[in-house]
């Protein structure tokens, strides 16, 4: 599979008054066509910004201060520097929020704003637009699409908004779409209609997905790679059934573990001691060996991501149970 | 052993807010017909989505809002009415854990102020020094450092002022622990520190706790039995077990059914059962039961009667017509 996505030691900043703060220490990626990538992280990890990071938005106080980005052959950030080439951005690769209810334009109808999006990227007419954006709903699930298209945002409910937000990213025949947490502000019930639908599109049409997400049980449901992320870093790469069943790294064990399951419940769950790390100023090394069970003297080395199995892990005892009983 | 608490028949009514001066008020039935108990040393899990009125019925035990039918019993008395000083009496023996530990805490409030405000109010803390060494003790019981008392919230993360929210809770030795998503803003390493938490001190102080979440999960995990809730009724209310292991109701079966397991062979095998349609509009309920617009097993029946909530035996109850019965 040829990359379409390739991400090569990114890293950026945020400059606040306290100081700089490394969000991407040296990330490096990629992607292949019709592939889906989950992003794992918990808060800060870096999961968004190196989604920001490929869709051009890092933007003040936010700035890239090292690696490329190239898209399909094309620069997106070349040595550290943001290129702005056309045509990429909102039309071959799109991106879905978390939050429905503050991405839409609350006093336009939602017919104008995905005609908005269709005529500028496809550069229909009017009528053509609206015949196309009509489509659209429908494809998303959405009954009575002529209709609705003449409806507020708040004539639609979160599951509804987040599939409008969906049609809007699709619109385009997008290669890439980013969804960064798209169901996270939705019920459980709806959730599982957006997360099929997701599947069924990228069926569909092709499309590759990174999905960025803090719950594993939907990346095990909907992607083909994981990439689990820890304070700004990269820490294991691999395929999803490798990731779940043989997790390489401290971390990754210890957030599987630390997971309550609905199958298979157990008495205590394994918790990781501590928080993560501030990246106002990042420990040397592994960013993870204070919350390491099995830490020792050379995880005070930074650790690069190294092979491991069909997989990457950046661990000096990858592939080590570190939680210790064996499960 | 009588139970801690016995809700009977709870129901809530809020004003839906008036625009304009001629308007008609508009009542809304956030919650109706809600049973149940909950034993000394349980712990009853809670669960819905948005808009089910699982908060509507932990703020109603607590008397945080009015309730407009219905009994409350709290260790044998009847506390749906009281006022005035008994109820701020009883509010020390009843205590709330909130989902946000970031706004949830005083900002300009240290730490050991912050937990030992209750003992202050209710003049529990006969000297200042009596109440330093309560705070300590309540800091180490869910393990925070000894300095923290010193501290303010923002200088800890986001599990440490969760631990400090329950070090509060517990500075009246209540009887009664109301957690609203206590854990849902944490992320999945913390999350699991602070529900091991809850877990120890509920087995160790024999505390009862009402354990509202939408996390189903994380509810199979902490729970003696469990109560599901639908758009402002329960419709389940099982042994903890027996609810995931044999749901009866249609709804119980979506919902678990589409709570994705981390586990790519167990996804890949899983039957999921997606029903069309959308969170229910509280304000506009349907009528008979309110789940049977998007049930596939619904008859004339449930469009007109609401099912009651019917013992299945084994103490595991169920309000749907067809269902299992």
């Amino acid at each position: 599979m040829s990359a379409l996505l390739k991400i090569e030691d990114l890293a950026v900043v945020f400059d606040t008054r306290a100081g700089t703060v490394e969000a991407l220490r040296g990330v490096s990626l990629s992607l292949g066509r019709g592939e889906t990538l989950g992003i794992v992280g918990e808060s800060g990890s870096g999961k968004s910004v190196t989604a920001q990071a490929v869709m051009g938005l890092i933007d003040v106080p936010g700035r890239i201060a090292g690696g490329s980005i190239s898209w399909d052959g094309q620069a997106l950030v070349q040595d550290g520097a943001q290129q702005h080439p056309s045509g990429i951005w909102g039309k071959e690769v799109t991106m879905v929020f978390q939050s429905p209810m503050t991405s839409l334009n609350p006093l336009m109808t939602i017919g104008a704003q995905l005609e908005e999006v269709i005529r500028k990227h496809l550069g229909l007419g009017r009528a053509a637009a609206r015949d196309h954006a009509a489509e659209m709903l429908a494809a998303v699930g959405i009954s009575g699409a002529r209709r609705r298209l003449d409806q507020y945002p708040h004539e639609f409910s979160g599951g509804m908004r987040q599939r409008v937000m969906i049609a809007m990213a699709i619109a385009c025949e997008p290669k890439l779409l980013i969804a960064d947490e798209p169901t996270t502000a939705l019920d459980v019930t709806i959730q599982a209609q957006i997360l099929e639908l997701l599947a069924g599109l990228q069926e569909r049409l092709g499309l590759s997905i990174i999905l960025i997400t803090h719950d594993l049980g939907i990346v095990a449901g909907l992607c083909h790679r994981v990439a689990v992320m820890y304070a700004g870093q990269i820490v294991e790469t691999g395929s999803v059934d490798d990731i779940f069943d043989r997790p390489a790294h401290p971390y990754t064990q210890g957030l599987i573990r630390s997971t309550p399951r609905l199958d298979e419940p157990e008495d205590r769950l394994t918790a990781i001691e501590g928080t993560p790390p501030g990246l106002l100023h990042p420990p040397e090394g592994c960013a993870f060996r204070t919350r390491c069970p099995i830490a020792r003297d050379d995880c005070r080395a930074p650790q690069a991501l190294r092979p491991f199995g069909a997989g990457f892990v950046a661990c000096t005892q990858p592939g080590v149970d570190a939680w210790g009983d064996g499960k | 052993m009588s139970p801690t608490l016995s809700v009977r028949d709870l129901a809530v009514d809020y004003e839906l807010s008036r625009a304009g001066l001629f308007r008609r008020r508009r009542m809304v039935t956030a919650v109706s017909g809600v049973s149940f108990d909950i034993a000394p040393g349980e712990t009853l899990g809670l669960v819905g989505e948005s808009g089910s009125g699982k908060t509507t019925v932990g703020r109603a035990i607590l008397r945080r809002i009015p309730t407009s039918a219905g009994q409350i019993r709290f260790e044998g008395q009847d506390i749906t009415d009281l006022a005035g000083e008994p109820l701020r009496r009883l509010r020390a023996q009843m205590q709330i854990v909130l989902q946000d530990p970031y706004t949830s805490l005083n900002p300009r409030m240290k730490v050991g102020d912050i937990v030992a405000e209750p003992l202050v109010v209710h003049g529990l803390a006969p000297s200042r020094e009596a109440a330093r060494e309560a705070v300590a003790a309540l800091l180490a019981r869910v393990g925070m450092p000894a300095d923290a008392a010193g501290r303010y919230p923002h200088s800890f993360s986001g599990g440490q002022r969760q631990r400090i929210g329950i070090a509060r809770a517990l500075a009246m030795k209540p009887s009664l622990i109301v957690a609203d998503e206590p854990v849902s803003a944490l992320d999945v390493s913390v999350r699991a520190q602070v529900v091991n938490l809850m877990q120890d001190l509920q087995r160790d102080l024999g505390l009862s706790l009402l354990f509202i979440a939408h996390d189903l999960a994380v509810v199979r995990h902490i729970s003696h039995r469990v109560a599901i809730m639908y758009a402002g009724r329960i419709v389940e209310l099982a042994p903890r077990d027996a609810i995931y292991d044999r749901p009866i109701h249609p709804y119980t079966q979506a919902l678990l059914s589409a709570v994705p397991v981390p586990s790519p062979t167990v996804q890949r095998s899983r039957r999921r059962i997606v029903h069309p349609g959308e969170s229910v509009d509280i304000a506009n309920p349907p009528s008979g039961c309110r789940f049977h617009p998007r049930c596939p097993l619904a008859t004339e029946r449930c469009r007109d009667d609401a099912p009651p909530l019917a013992d299945r035996g084994a103490g595991h109850f169920a309000a749907c017509w067809n269902s299992g019965a």
